[in-house]
């Protein structure tokens, strides 16, 4: 009897451990989406896939055998003209595959940690945030061009480009938003503490305002120019999606799962629901539509005046932001039986990924 | 119900996370030795009914039925459960206590690895268990050479050793020999409890060594502590037998 008692518990410690964390090292993510014509690139755990939109047919996957330890969970990002595919890795790694074969190019290994976020690709480079609090600059070829630039805090968001002061704006964990040189990698200008991390790109608007969501339970906007504080707006929960600017109107959401939209300019709230449920994602906003997701299973589609269009069921924690070619949605499912599912304008699945066997 | 238990570990981690100066290592150790004191009433009752059994097990009465009914399982099953009952001892005695701390060493493992957070899915779900924690965000995962989060390896010489896994190889084997000391019945007249008993306590430091080879060192780190806490308990309650760590060579005949 005690025999088989203890036996028990080791097999109960060795399940229930594992449990835990799913895997021996807890290093898991959401998958994330882009699009291009008819192809939609995406990674999902040890692999980047490479899939024909209208039917789901696999064009390339890539490594073509998964390799123990490296995981890709950003959205991978087009270089070159189109004839690169950056994708950071949870392996501390940036590899350049080609999209058309998805063979490898080359890869950088100067990191130190693990990439959470996708890279910023302009005509000066490549600038990729790392979880070792640096941002790395390289050229097409995967060569530095400057020494790291170095924050407080480990860099989940991707930098975003800002056409007027051809700066990057780089948010860190340290609570702190950088303006940094793309040619040099030195300082710019910063703000001050900003009172929580930041995690999700910043968005900038062409009227020159910087707007950041923050984990102080509040979105800021800041004046590109002057580097003050143009409006703060807060919400009751922290703020991880990224702003989604849309003409006059910015689009912003929490954990508490509440969806607003402010007047750009002022932040006013124009308009606010709460289907319920966590919201981590950027809407995708198309031919007057805004769709986003919740961690609750639900595509929700709204008009740019708030009026709920349709909600939709998914199976699966909607955590990617959804990404569409104008006839066809991708949702990228968390935790559902496909990881990358295809809805026509209906909302019917047309297909999913990887095919029911 | 259990995700309750696990809101309330990790807010009293992330309370000492916060207290020691965000040191998540400290936060572990300090947290372990916490939960070892708030359930030490069980591990005394545990201890008490260790000693109770052994003590049983030493008597002639014991050794006598052993060797009596050693061919006849049924019989020598009834008649050790007609001891048991007159000596007023459990046989599950000691089980159930370590039964009831199950769950607990489970949640705190949970909160440990929960409240890491090192990638977005954990922080979202972290998010759900913290109400208002966004200073403390992200958490320090460093401790000295090691990332809790990942399994530890100190590379000496070039060569990367698993020192945790190691410590907690060694300090499982001298927490067992002492919580275990040997049962005076031999194969033979202990039967197959005495086997049991000297087969657990080689292969469980080596099952948690595993265990924290392959897991987060955050975990390894906990091992660590909460063995230490059991030993610092043994030796402060006069129980600790160090005679028992050194493994008996076979008396000559």
């Amino acid at each position: 009897m005690k025999k088989h008692f203890l036996i028990l518990l080791l097999v109960l410690i060795a399940l229930s451990l594992s449990a835990c964390t799913g895997r021996r090292v807890a290093a898991t993510g959401w998958s994330e989406i882009t699009l291009k014509e008819d192809i939609a690139y995406f990674s999902y755990g040890p692999q980047v896939y490479a899939l024909n939109v209208k039917n789901g047919a696999q064009q390339w996957v890539y490594p073509v055998e998964a390799e123990t330890g490296v995981d890709f969970y950003a959205a991978p990002v087009f270089a070159d003209n189109e004839t690169q595919l950056i994708v950071a890795s949870y392996d501390s790694n940036l590899y350049s595959i080609n999209p058309a074969t998805g063979r490898e190019n080359w890869s950088f290994t100067g990191a130190e940690n693990r990439y959470i976020a996708s890279p910023l690709v302009t005509e000066k480079g490549i600038f990729a945030p790392s979880s070792d609090n640096k941002l790395y600059g390289v050229d097409l070829n995967g060569i530095p061009l400057w020494e790291p630039f170095e924050t407080g805090e480990p860099i989940w968001a991707s930098p975003a480009w800002s056409e007027s002061c051809g700066c990057i704006y780089l948010a860190s964990m340290d609570h702190i938003l950088y303006a940094v040189s793309p040619e040099t990698g030195s300082l710019l200008w910063k703000t001050e503490d900003l009172g929580g991390p930041i995690v999700s790109q910043p968005a900038v608007s062409e009227s020159g305002l910087v707007i950041v969501s923050t984990f102080n339970n509040e979105v800021v906007a800041l004046d590109e120019k002057s580097h003050n504080i143009k409006w703060r707006f807060n919400t009751p929960d922290w703020a991880w999606a990224s702003p989604m600017i849309d003409g006059e109107q910015v689009y912003i959401s929490d954990l508490s799962g509440t969806f607003y939209a402010l007047e750009l300019e002022t932040g006013n709230l124009l308009w606010q629901l709460q289907p319920g449920g966590s919201i981590v994602s950027a809407p995708l906003v198309q031919d007057g539509q805004i769709y986003f997701s919740t961690d609750t299973s639900s595509l929700v589609v709204v008009s740019t005046d708030g009026v709920v269009q349709r909600n939709l069921p998914i199976e699966g924690k909607l955590y990617a932001s959804p990404a569409s070619n104008g006839d066809i949605i991708l949702l990228a499912p968390y935790e559902a039986e496909f990881f990358l599912i295809a809805l026509n304008q209906n909302g019917t699945q047309i297909w999913g990924y990887p095919p029911a066997e | 119900m259990w995700d309750t238990f696990i809101t309330l570990m990790i807010t009293v981690l992330l309370f000492i996370y916060d207290f020691v100066g965000q040191n998540f290592g400290w936060a572990i150790i300090i947290f372990t030795v916490l939960v070892r004191v708030v359930t030490y009433p069980l591990t005394a009752k545990q201890m008490k009914s260790s000693k109770a059994m052994q003590e049983l097990q030493g008597s002639k009465k014991w050794i006598d039925i052993q060797k009596k009914y050693k061919n006849d399982k049924e019989a020598l099953a009834q008649k050790q459960m007609e001891i048991y009952k007159e000596m007023g001892i459990s046989p599950f005695g000691s089980c159930l206590p370590l039964l009831i701390q199950f769950p607990v060493i489970i949640g705190l493992y949970q909160a440990i690895i929960r409240a890491l957070a090192v990638t977005p899915i954990q922080l979202v779900n972290l998010s759900k268990h913290i109400s208002d924690g966004a200073n403390l965000i992200p958490i320090h995962s460093q401790f000295w050479w090691m990332d809790l989060s990942e399994p530890e390896r100190l590379v000496m010489f070039g060569v990367a050793v698993p020192v945790l896994a190691i410590l907690v190889v060694i300090t499982s084997y001298i927490q067992t020999k002492m919580v275990t000391p040997p049962t005076q019945g031999t194969a033979d007249t202990g039967g197959q409890g005495a086997q049991m008993t000297k087969a657990m306590s080689l292969y469980m430091p080596f099952f948690m060594g595993y265990l924290a080879l392959t897991f987060a060192s955050g975990l390894a780190l906990y091992f660590i502590a909460t063995n230490l806490a059991t030993i610092a308990q043994y030796v402060l309650t006069g129980q600790a037998d160090f005679k028992n760590i050194l493994p008996k060579l076979p008396a000559r005949s």
